[in-house]
């Protein structure tokens, strides 16, 4: 379990990129979702112990980020956001590096990275300079490192941008075959939703919701959303497009009025607490 | 210590460098290269053999220096800096694997050196392991100075003409290429803010060229220990 208390991150006088936030997460898989400088990345970095808090701090399994920070390490695998691959190295030789900077011996590395290039289908690519691979592929070799890693405790900001729908499954399925716990960020909404068993959305620096996807979907009481382009009646408007919540009874009527009509998703907790995803 | 860790990843990024972009390998050989053949034409051959004694040191403190631009572009461009931070490896692990990496790029520079000492009768094998010792030094204390400009950065822009700069004007205005004795002692001690002067001024001393000064020793070991203690600082291991 991981335990957020008033983590706080503020980088110049004005500047908060976390507000004091609080939460408990407990399933096995979270999303973070929000967007791009929500805080999302700067919440990851301080519970994989890369940032220190301003203020609050983080237990993950019971152990404090700042207090423990190498017992932490010793049981999280966190992949940024940002990273590459060193060019003239090989996806092999950089997951063997990374594996025993885990604590993996050398051929216990050169196996375990062997298996997740096969699970991600990078096996052939195993030994070409990293340069060479396409960027979907450089962002696979990560999630490789990340299974092979096998943590406890695994974070994973934006595992799958700018993937191709294909990749994307293929992670997806590496992914829900672990059994670790998961913290992952992401623009994809769907993403969430196919792997996550709670969400976390942040927006400004602050939770503004969090719990199982279930619990939030049913907020809406089984609503359906009716948008439409230029449309008169709306909860909220985004650009031109007119959206509304509406009972299923009155489905035919907004139809009627020229309203597409769409069930209740991720998407909907994001734009009733008045966030818009940019994906 | 993670050893293991920090051998396998300076051989890595050392040897593979070397095998897999041999235009580096080149360009950090041209200038000390260049040096020694401009030495050796207006001086006659006379100075030839204090050109070759800094040559390793030339190397050795160019391939060092040029580590700011990987410590920088690891930490702030593709964020491996990062991806180690949230592992079992400590900071000095990290800077160690780096420096040692520097060490093995320069490896094929060294030998080139050597077998040119060997012919011209510079370097004698029982001075071998005093070189290699101040070489490492060197090394050490150049290493950590790159890790603390890399870690005063905040954009990679500038990174590669700084260590440009640093790199002529810490090895070519230190006597790496003509004798010590040229300068005053007192421009020596100011010289030696920068660490290449008294490795120079040791291997002159250790090939015989010139007067070995023992107080060189000390001002390398002191300036290794507080570089070593500041790259430590300036690394933004945990930021």
């Amino acid at each position: 379990m991981i335990e957020i208390q008033e983590v706080t991150k503020r980088y110049d006088r004005h500047t908060y990129a976390l507000k004091g936030i609080t939460a408990s997460l407990r399933e096995r898989v979270t999303t973070v979702i929000g967007r791009n400088g929500a805080g999302k990345t700067t919440l990851i970095r301080i519970l994989s112990t890369q940032l220190f808090p301003t203020k609050g701090t983080a237990t993950i399994e019971g152990l404090d980020i700042l207090k423990e920070t190498k017992k932490v390490r010793e049981i999280i695998s966190s992949i940024p956001q940002e990273s590459q691959l060193i060019g003239i190295l090989s996806p092999l030789e950089q997951m063997q590096l990374y594996l025993m900077a885990r604590g993996f011996t050398a051929s216990q590395a050169k196996e375990e990275s062997k298996h997740a290039l096969d699970e991600l289908e990078l096996y052939d690519y195993r030994n070409a300079p990293s340069d060479t691979l396409s960027g979907g592929m450089k962002r696979k070799v990560f999630v490789a490192m990340a299974l092979a890693a096998k943590a406890p405790v695994i974070f994973l900001d934006e595992p799958t941008t700018g993937l191709d729908p294909l990749s994307r499954i293929e992670v997806w399925s590496a992914i829900k075959r672990l059994s670790s716990k998961i913290i992952l960020t992401t623009h994809y909404m769907e993403e969430a939703q196919e792997l996550s068993n709670e969400v976390v959305v942040i927006d400004q620096g602050n939770i503004i919701t969090h719990g199982a996807i279930g619990n939030l979907l049913s907020s809406f009481g089984g609503k359906m959303r009716a948008e439409k382009m230029d449309g008169e009646e709306y909860d909220i408007k985004i650009a031109n497009v007119a959206i509304k919540y509406i009972e299923k009874e009155r489905v035919d009527e907004f139809i009627a009025k020229g309203y597409d009509i769409k069930r209740i998703n991720l998407d909907d907790i994001f734009l009733s607490k008045g966030v818009m995803l940019e994906s | 210590m993670n050893p293991k860790f920090i051998l396998y990843f300076a051989w890595y990024y050392g040897f593979y460098i070397i095998l897999r972009g041999p235009s580096y390998l080149v360009a950090s050989l041209s200038l000390p290269l260049t040096l020694l053949f401009m030495v050796t034409i207006f001086t006659h051959g006379t100075l030839i053999a204090y050109a070759i004694a800094g040559g390793p040191i030339a190397i050795v403190a160019a391939n060092s220096i040029n580590g700011a631009a990987d410590a920088a572009f690891f930490r702030i461009q593709i964020r491996i800096q990062d991806l180690f931070v949230a592992t079992r490896i400590t900071s000095q692990d990290y800077m160690f694997a780096l420096s040692l990496s520097y060490l093995v790029f320069s490896l094929p520079g060294i030998a080139l050196y050597a077998v040119l000492g060997a012919y011209f009768k510079v370097f004698m094998l029982s001075s071998a392991l005093q070189i290699i010792a101040v070489l490492v030094l060197l090394t050490l204390t150049i290493s950590n100075l790159s890790f603390i400009i890399a870690g005063l950065l905040k954009h990679i822009r500038n990174v590669w003409g700084i260590t440009a700069i640093l790199s002529i004007i810490m090895t070519v205005l230190p006597p790496t290429f003509y004798p010590y004795t040229f300068l005053p002692q007192g421009v020596i001690y100011i010289l030696s803010i920068s660490p290449v002067t008294p490795a120079a001024v040791l291997i002159q001393g250790i090939v015989g060229l010139e007067p070995f000064q023992v107080s060189m020793i000390f001002i390398l070991l002191i300036e290794t220990v507080i570089l070593t203690f500041l790259g430590r600082k300036f690394i933004r291991w945990r930021e």
